[in-house]
């Protein structure tokens, strides 16, 4: 305790920790006092912090002029409280206010109040996944805001660089081998005080990344926008007062805990949800950089939540397989953001801060696994860590949709999100100048199907609520490609009573550049399984595949006028392999990969984005939906008779309803489906021989079942037991 | 507080009500009846007596049926114990080959089925498609949710049901009897 009888933070967080386990309230508030005596003042406070974190968000995003920021607005910035937990956060990556609040809770614990101390003008900053990061592109900061020479709160920003210098430029590090090969590294440290970085900050990404430019612009972006949230915070403060921000900062954080907790009452069910899903990462035989990688890799990711009596949340990842040599691990804290990111958008969202993640009680996975690999394996790189935990956060909106979907309210369901690959380039562009980074085509995968509706196309991404994919003019400066098509890409959602949003295709011209690589990063795609299921007897949506071509006869077709490819096309005939000759031609590559020479003049590269996922039995889609589809090319005709049991014909430029015929079509089908199902005991006989057998099963799969039943003996005993099989019983 | 009647509710169910009234609906405060609503739409659109107690899917319901809990489709089938993973009793049919894959997805489209199979779930009453997993061999079917009934309608809505039974899943005591009896002929070849 300080001598005037101020708590010290380490103090202040032990009191805090101690009054929550014992009210059950954070900070010990069982009543918000001043919501209660003054609720106008207390909403008006809100609503003008809520806008200072969005106007860091908007001028920061402006000041950094990297492609990630100034276009797509992939940052964050957010104002927390003296001991970290998150007030109020901007608009933008959402994903990370979870990883910010810890970061600055862990500067506390780790004394620093005491050394180096903590003075206006200071710049913190952490990218290292080891303590706390989810990857080193994304650089984490917070600045502490004094008023009267008492510490009241922090500015805290995150952004999204280029390049952060891994030993594959860009930012999407899924080819890193070891944390060794992540990149610069900023573990939980000082870089700057006085507002200003300090000089050796700036040589340090000057030296150790490959666009320093964009690199310090982001920089630059961050500490912008922390500095007017800490200039325009003063100002409420001087016109609020000082007790009345201390006092309502922390109300607003436990008034978003009681919101949660309240929605979950009224609008969930008690009970335990399950949710399996698995992503592909089949890099066995391309290009890689260690012998250790030449391997095929399937990932476990089970979710089992349980909504308990108390309307508390129990969230455990127990079975999932371990660690991989890529980029794709990730720290429970990471982790556990990325969760915050989807429950605050269907769950806590009145006042997007820390408080809804407070009911939760997350299982720490298990160690050495993806999600939590440094206790056993210190070097596991963290490159492209969102890639896992998208699946993990779509499995979330799925498992809440059904809670919503069982008490009635289905105008707040979602399916679940999409996953997504990304486009990076490397090389230089049309200006002459080396260029590292992302396009925001992954930013565009559509919205989930809704309970009582389709989801919206493209340029909309569920888990990144500002996403934008950016103009395709704006794109075509930074990197030397034309776009030769951006086309919505039919059925990319799966199929189902409401679709998914659809997925979009960027048909790219190599052009201006002496050569370039093409990126296909993994931010989760799945390009051998399929992972985005749908719920309720839809269809997942289909892999991610993208293609290229290399030395092409692109130039000779323009000068004769004859067609190009501006779109996929049907998946068995490519308007590519239609239309293109080339020297090396890949229609359908396994995704992720790096291109294995430098692309040229006059290639092509074919980049698909999934959809987010279908609801509901195919057959219970109103035929004009489908016929609506069909008009605007967004489901293909056998589709829609194949698998909607649609029957319909082409009239002028719009498709005509058979309605009798679809009937019969319809009950074909379902006639079909119990003529062919078997009952679920007499497939269970047939298939534990299989399992028992190890048959037709890939090596990636049965190591994968091998490390989830090491690593969670409780999940390997109960699938033993479903299957009957020995108890010593491996894969 | 919003006021919203139950043609309402049916309306969004069915997909038509207005854009701008389901806007309304999503920000206004939920209407703290609207399971009740829900359940009498719900009831009144199945052709079978029993109370529903909880819908888990658009086709299927937990119902109250001689003192049981079961899971009953809107077609009438049933499932049994609501504590017992309802995939135990119905039909299923598995695309794990390249063949039969490729009647749903095509060409580049088509996943690798060494490393995953597609699981469709059919209701044997209807031939409704009830859920479909993807997952690799090995997998145990998703168990996806089981309610805490009890705790529900005791706790959350103030009305507990008769007969409290205890929230435990109940399915790997239906797989140890399959264990422990000989297996039925198939109805059907593979």
């Amino acid at each position: 305790m300080t001598t005037d009888g101020i708590l010290s933070l380490k103090e202040q967080l032990g009191r805090n920790d101690e009054l929550f386990a014992r009210t059950g309230h954070l900070f010990g508030l069982e009543r918000l006092a001043r919501k209660e005596s003054d609720p106008g003042t207390y909403e008006a406070v809100w609503q003008i912090l809520s806008s200072v974190c969005n106007t860091a968000w908007v001028a920061g995003c402006k000041v950094s002029s990297s492609p990630i920021a100034a276009e797509g607005g992939d940052a964050l910035w957010a104002l927390h409280l003296p001991t970290g937990e998150a007030i109020c956060i901007s608009r933008g990556i959402t994903a990370h206010p979870g990883l910010i609040s810890d970061m600055i809770r862990h500067f506390i614990e780790l004394g620093y109040e005491e050394y180096p101390g903590f003075h206006q003008g200071d710049i913190f900053e952490n990218n290292d996944p080891h303590y706390g990061g989810i990857h080193a592109p994304d650089f984490d900061m917070a600045m502490p805001i004094f008023y009267q020479d008492r510490l009241v709160a922090w500015a805290s920003a995150v952004s999204h660089a280029n390049d952060v210098g891994s030993v594959t430029p860009g930012s999407i590090g899924f080819l890193n081998p070891d944390c060794y090969s992540d990149g610069v590294c900023i573990s939980m440290e000082k870089v700057g005080e006085k507002d200003r970085y300090f000089p050796w900050y700036e040589m340090r990404m000057r030296s150790r990344t490959r666009t320093p430019d964009w690199v310090m612009g982001d920089a630059r972006g961050r500490l912008a926008g922390c500095l007017i949230v800490r200039e325009r915070l003063t100002r409420v403060i001087e016109k609020y007062g000082l007790d009345f921000f201390l006092e309502a900062s922390r109300e607003y954080v436990e008034d978003s805990r009681r919101y949660a907790v309240s929605r979950i009452r009224t609008q969930a069910v008690p009970g335990r949800l399950r949710k399996s899903q698995f992503k592909d990462l089949a890099m066995k035989g391309k290009r890689v950089l260690l012998p250790k990688q030449d391997v095929d890799c399937l990932f476990n990711l089970p979710m089992e939540l349980e909504v308990r009596p108390d309307a508390t949340i129990r969230i455990s990842l127990r079975g999932a397989s371990g660690t991989v040599p890529f980029g794709e691990n990730i720290s429970p804290v990471a982790l556990k953001s990325g969760l915050l990111n989807g429950y605050s958008h269907v769950v806590g969202f009145d006042m997007f801060n820390s408080g809804p993640t407070a009911a939760w009680r997350m299982e720490t996975p298990p160690e050495g696994s993806w999600a939590n690999p440094f206790p056993k394996d210190f070097s596991a790189s963290s490159g492209v860590a969102w890639a896992p935990a998208v699946l993990w956060v779509s499995s979330l909106y799925e498992v809440m949709g059904r809670l919503y979907h069982a008490r009635g309210f289905v105008e707040e369901m979602a399916a679940g999100a999409a996953t997504t690959m990304t486009a990076e380039f490397s090389g230089i562009n049309q200006q002459g100048v080396y260029v590292a980074g992302l396009t925001l085509e992954q930013a565009s995968n559509g919205q989930p199907a809704r309970g009582f509706a389709d989801g919206e196309n493209s340029a909309w991404c569920i888990y990144t609520a500002n996403a934008d994919f950016g103009n395709a003019e704006i794109s075509e400066l930074f990197y030397p490609v034309l776009f030769l098509g951006r086309n919505i890409e039919p059925d990319s959602s799966g199929y189902g009573q409401h679709r998914g949003g659809l997925g979009h295709t960027a048909v790219w011209l190599v052009h201006g550049t002496p050569g370039i690589e093409y990126q296909c990063g993994c931010a989760g795609i799945r390009s051998k399984t399929i992972a985005n299921h749908g719920m309720f007897g839809a269809y997942p949506a289909f892999p991610d595949r993208p293609a290229f071509a290399h030395e092409t006869n692109l130039n000779e077709r323009i000068a004769e006028r004859l067609p190009l490819v501006h779109e996929r096309g049907d998946p068995d005939d490519p308007d590519l392999a239609r239309n293109i000759r080339a020297t090396r031609l890949e229609t359908g590559v396994i995704a992720p990969f790096v291109t294995p020479e430098p692309l040229v003049e006059g290639d092509l590269i074919i980049h698909p984005v999934a959809g987010a996922q279908s609801m509901g039995d195919p057959l219970e889609r109103d035929p004009a939906a489908v016929a609506a589809d069909l008009d605007r090319g967004w489901t293909r005709p056998w589709v829609a008779e194949d698998v909607y049991g649609v029957v319909a014909k082409p009239d002028g430029v719009e498709w005509k309803v058979d309605e009798a015929a679809t009937r019969a079509r319809r009950e074909q089908i379902r006639s079909e489906r119990r003529a062919r199902a078997i009952p679920f005991r007499q497939w269970w006989e047939q298939e534990r021989e299989r399992v028992a057998a190890r048959q037709d099963m890939d090596p990636a799969v049965l190591q994968m079942w091998r490390s989830s039943m090491a690593l969670s003996p409780d999940y390997g005993a109960e699938l033993r037991a479903f299957w009957d099989l020995p108890s010593d019983f491996e894969f | 507080m919003a006021e919203f009647h139950k043609s309402d509710v049916e309306k969004l169910l069915d997909g038509v009500l207005p854009w701008p009234a389901v806007q309304d609906m999503m920000r206004s405060p939920k209407d703290p009846d609207r399971f009740d609503k829900y359940v009498e739409i719900l009831q009144s659109r199945v052709p079978w007596p029993e109370r529903i107690l909880l819908p888990l899917t658009p086709a299927l319901f937990i119902v109250a049926k001689d003192g049981a809990r079961i899971v009953k489709c809107r077609c009438g089938h049933e499932f049994g114990d609501y504590r017992v993973n309802w995939k135990l009793a119905a039909l299923i049919h598995v695309r794990a080959d390249e063949a039969s894959l490729r009647e749903v997805y095509r060409g580049r489209e088509t996943p690798d089925p060494a490393w995953i199979q597609v699981r469709e779930y059919v209701c044997p009453g209807c031939g409704s498609q009830l859920e479909v997993e993807a997952v690799p061999r090995g997998c145990p079917p998703d168990f996806e949710f089981l309610p805490d009934l009890d705790s529900f309608y005791r706790d959350w809505l103030g009305r507990p049901l008769p007969d409290a039974q205890a929230f435990e899943d109940r399915t790997l005591e239906v797989v140890r009897s399959w264990r422990r009896d000989p297996a039925p002929a198939p109805r059907r070849k593979a």
